[in-house]
């Protein structure tokens, strides 16, 4: 068999993705009326939102590579990203792994936007205690969107643009293990978000996050949203996980043995190990609440022969592992950043990774924790409680590091150093208020109430949002040469932390008070608290415009060039020049130091570069 | 610390060297996954017939459909991947690979086709109860994944001339006998479940 020289001679590109995927939309549609079951066109809503996606991922490129090999085609080999390749390579299907950190970002920043301004019209409608603002079928529409679209962004937050971007430079590597299987865990995500923003068409869908049955069965077409964008997410997850482990386990520079490792590369890698293995149960949950919606199955009507309960079952077992994949990241981030600006080693390096793991291990014994009102047979009860308190034990180990690296410390108080802080703060709280859930008898009392609401959020945006920010005043200069202004940035943190604080803190007392979660309605007593949480929230959500302000200035009005090694670290990412050679490294560098031998007399450097320069030390 | 190094003849060797690895580690990465994927299915099929709710779980008419039928696709399965192993495993450039992978690939094609024929032909319909949706659900999820393994399948062979990416990548290429197996053993616990446990 001959192997032939032709090509695709379709120019792939963001364009060519959209003018492909609209056509595709319609025709599916068309498809699933004709043959669908179903009398609610759900069959082609689906189908339109598969064949769209798959068209997409067409125009953008993705089939090029499967499709020269099934033909016979010499297959196009992964090229070397070039230097200074233009804006236009952020707009098409890239492989550099700097390109798709980047990429990500941006995507990410903008579905931050999306949710955080469904955020606020929720906030709104609770300015009255009745539903004249927004009324209840379209308040509780705008908690779904708002919360799938929060759980999308958190699911990728990290690891999308600082795993993507950080990981190969600071394990010394010139690429990553699957660069196709990279670009596509990107790709599929704005289809993700705008299949879910395509919700609002059909009236948003009514379950919020955990579309449980029999609901989800029964809600109109705004529900297929849910499905479809959420199982995209679930294939961002796995081929996400598969392309991350592979690469921190296959293409670490020679002396970068795993107790080198940096710890946050040791929290994307427990993070993809859970995204990996509990994405795949999400996927199959989806696949079978698709098919009752489509093909009228029965997995969770219980009228015939289904439970609802078995969604249950396999979303909370996906769903809390999830939490964690939130958060694994930001912890990772955290005992990062705080020893280069403690100026001390990590203390307990190898106990922080141990906690790592083990929050990952408890993660999956512990999902029918959120079945304690729905029903859970009273003798499981005892085991679930326990074994949630428990994760409370290598959290702890993580707070412990962090707080034993900053004793007596000699702090330097940078603007990503006190978001770190202000996340040891905020999951204080978030975590002490969810090891009280975890009890039985006041998970029952609070659980459909805003002390669990606060409580998550404590931990997710108190946690991981500030991590995020932590993240990107530390990295943001590395990654895009640029600085930020660090007095903008000292008001960001600021503002958002007392706003936040003041957002969310009222919260706890309101759902001790018994307001019900996702109701459009309540007591009118509680107006006056809940007029004191809107208002701190438009703050809140000023603090976030006021971070895009600090990047746009940054960026396009000052445009302060950022050293190679601005805040003088050890570690191997701060190493190399701003902005990053294409292909990271002059040659495979040999490591031969620790990431934070910070104030040890006679420490080696980090790495032997081979004579590339970038670093201004640190020590 | 010593740092432990591996030499190679050339840098083309090293590439083969690293490119087999990281395939052989991303493997066994999505095979994690595909673990957890079938999991899901495999405990519907359990605790939808232990509630039987309604007593739906098969409603009264409804049996397995035929095991001999079954069994003929899960053979011709287990032979795909099974002829697709012993080839990919003979020595570079062998005639057994090039004779073996074809082979695989008409038994995968069969194989998805039976299987399809298979699920026009149930005798029940898939509104039927739980063992129904169960049975329809989880073959259709293997059946697509074999499909789609299969059009790998058919890319190897493809790409088997003299210039193509089989004969480059011959190492890398045997990991996905890896895949064709565990979709063959995910087979036979299909069967075992939903033809012979019911």
């Amino acid at each position: 068999m001959v192997v032939s020289e032709r090509r695709l001679a379709i120019p792939n590109n963001l364009i060519t993705g959209i003018l492909l995927a609209i056509p595709a939309y319609f025709a599916g549609v068309w498809l699933g009326t004709l043959f669908g079951l179903d009398d609610d066109q759900n069959t082609g809503v689906i189908l339109g939102y598969l064949l769209a996606t798959v068209a997409f991922l067409a125009g953008v490129g993705f089939l090029n590579y499967p499709l020269e090999r099934l033909f016979g085609w010499r297959v196009t080999p992964i090229a070397d990203p070039v230097e200074n390749a233009g804006i236009g390579r952020f707009f098409r299907l890239s492989l550099d792994h700097k390109v798709i950190g980047i990429q990500y970002l941006v995507t990410i920043l903008l579905m931050l936007l999306f949710g955080g301004i469904g955020a606020m019209l929720i906030r709104t409608s609770l300015l009255v205690p009745d539903s004249t603002i927004t009324p209840a079928g379209q308040y509780i529409a705008l908690i779904g969107l708002h919360s799938v679209m929060m759980i999308f962004i958190t699911s990728a937050v990290i690891v999308g643009p600082f795993g993507n971007y950080l990981v190969p430079l600071m394990i010394g590597a010139r690429r990553m293990a699957f660069p196709r299987l990279e670009a596509l865990s990107f790709w599929v995500v704005p289809p993700a978000a705008v299949i879910l923003a395509a919700a609002t068409f059909w009236g948003g869908f009514p379950t919020g996050w955990t579309g449980y049955p029999p609901l989800s069965e029964q809600a109109g077409q705004g529900m297929d949203s849910y499905i479809v964008g959420f199982a995209l997410i679930a294939v961002a997850l796995v081929t996400s996980g598969v392309n991350m482990l592979a690469t921190i386990i296959g293409l670490r520079a020679p002396g970068m043995t795993w107790t080198r490792l940096p710890i946050f590369v040791w929290g994307i890698f427990t993070t993809s190990i859970l995204g990996l293995l509990a994405a795949p149960v999400l996927a199959s949950a989806l696949i079978m609440l698709g098919m009752d919606r489509t093909l009228n199955t029965t997995f969770y009507v219980a009228s015939n022969g289904g439970s609802n309960y078995l969604w249950e079952n396999l979303f909370w077992f996906f769903g809390h592992p999830e939490v964690y994949i939130f958060i694994l990241p930001a912890f990772g981030i955290i005992m990062e950043i705080v020893p280069h600006f403690a100026r001390k080693p990590l203390w307990g390096y190898r106990t922080g990774v141990v906690g790592l793991f083990g929050v990952a291990l408890l993660s999956w014994f512990v999902w029918q924790h959120h079945l304690f009102v729905s029903g859970i047979a009273p003798v499981l009860r005892p085991f679930y409680m326990l074994s949630t308190e428990l994760i409370s034990i290598p959290t702890g180990i993580i707070f412990l590091v962090t707080l034993g690296t900053l004793w007596r410390a000699r702090v330097w108080f940078t603007v990503p150093m006190l978001f770190c802080l202000g996340f040891l703060f905020n999951f204080l709280i978030g975590g002490i208020s969810g090891v009280y859930l975890s009890d039985v008898p006041t998970d029952v009392t609070l659980h459909g109430s805003y002390f669990s609401m606060a409580h998550f959020h404590y931990t997710i945006m108190g946690g991981e949002i500030f991590a995020l920010m932590a993240a990107a005043y530390y990295w943001l200069p590395k990654m895009t040469g640029k600085m930020l202004s660090p007095l903008l940035g000292r008001i960001h943190f600021w503002w958002m932390f007392i706003a936040f604080n003041s957002t969310f803190f009222p919260l706890f007392i309101i759902g001790l008070l018994n307001m019900p979660r996702r109701v459009a309605s309540y007591n009118p007593d509680l107006v006056g608290l809940n007029r004191w949480v809107t208002i701190s929230a438009y703050f809140l959500f000023g603090s976030m415009v006021l971070f895009a302000g600090n990047l746009i200035y940054s960026w396009f009005f000052v445009s302060r060039p950022a050293l190679a090694n601005p805040w003088h670290a050890r570690s191997l990412e701060w190493q190399v020049p701003t902005p990053v050679p294409a292909r990271n490294f002059d040659r495979v560098p040999v490591i031969v130091g620790g990431p934070y031998d910070y104030g040890i007399p006679n420490a080696r450097p980090v790495a032997d570069l081979g004579g590339m320069v970038g670093a201004t030390g640190g020590g | 610390m010593a740092v432990r190094t591996q030499t190679y003849d050339s840098a083309a060797d090293a590439e083969v060297a690293l490119d087999t690895r990281l395939v052989a580690v991303g493997t066994w990465l999505f095979l994690g996954a595909e673990i957890f994927f079938f999991a899901a299915w495999w405990f519907a099929f359990f605790y939808l017939r232990a509630l039987n709710n309604d007593q739906a779980w098969k409603a009264q008419g409804i049996g397995a459909p035929s095991k001999g039928y079954g069994a003929v696709v899960l053979v011709l399965a287990l032979l795909a991947a099974g002829a697709y192993w012993v080839g990919s495993r003979a020595p570079s450039g062998a005639v057994l690979f090039r004779l073996l992978t074809p082979v695989a690939l008409v038994l995968g094609i069969a194989t998805c086709l039976f299987q399809g024929y298979e699920m026009w032909h149930l005798g029940f319909g898939m509104t039927d109860g739980g063992y129904p949706s169960v049975f329809s659900g989880l073959t259709g999820s293997w059946v697509v994944q074999f499909a789609l393994a299969t059009a790998w399948l058919g890319s190897i062979v493809t790409q088997s001339g003299p210039a193509g990416d089989t004969i480059a990548r011959r190492k890398p290429a045997g990991s996905f006998a890896w895949i064709l197996l565990f979709l063959a053993a995910v087979g036979i616990i299909n069967y075992i479940l939903l033809y012979l446990v019911a």
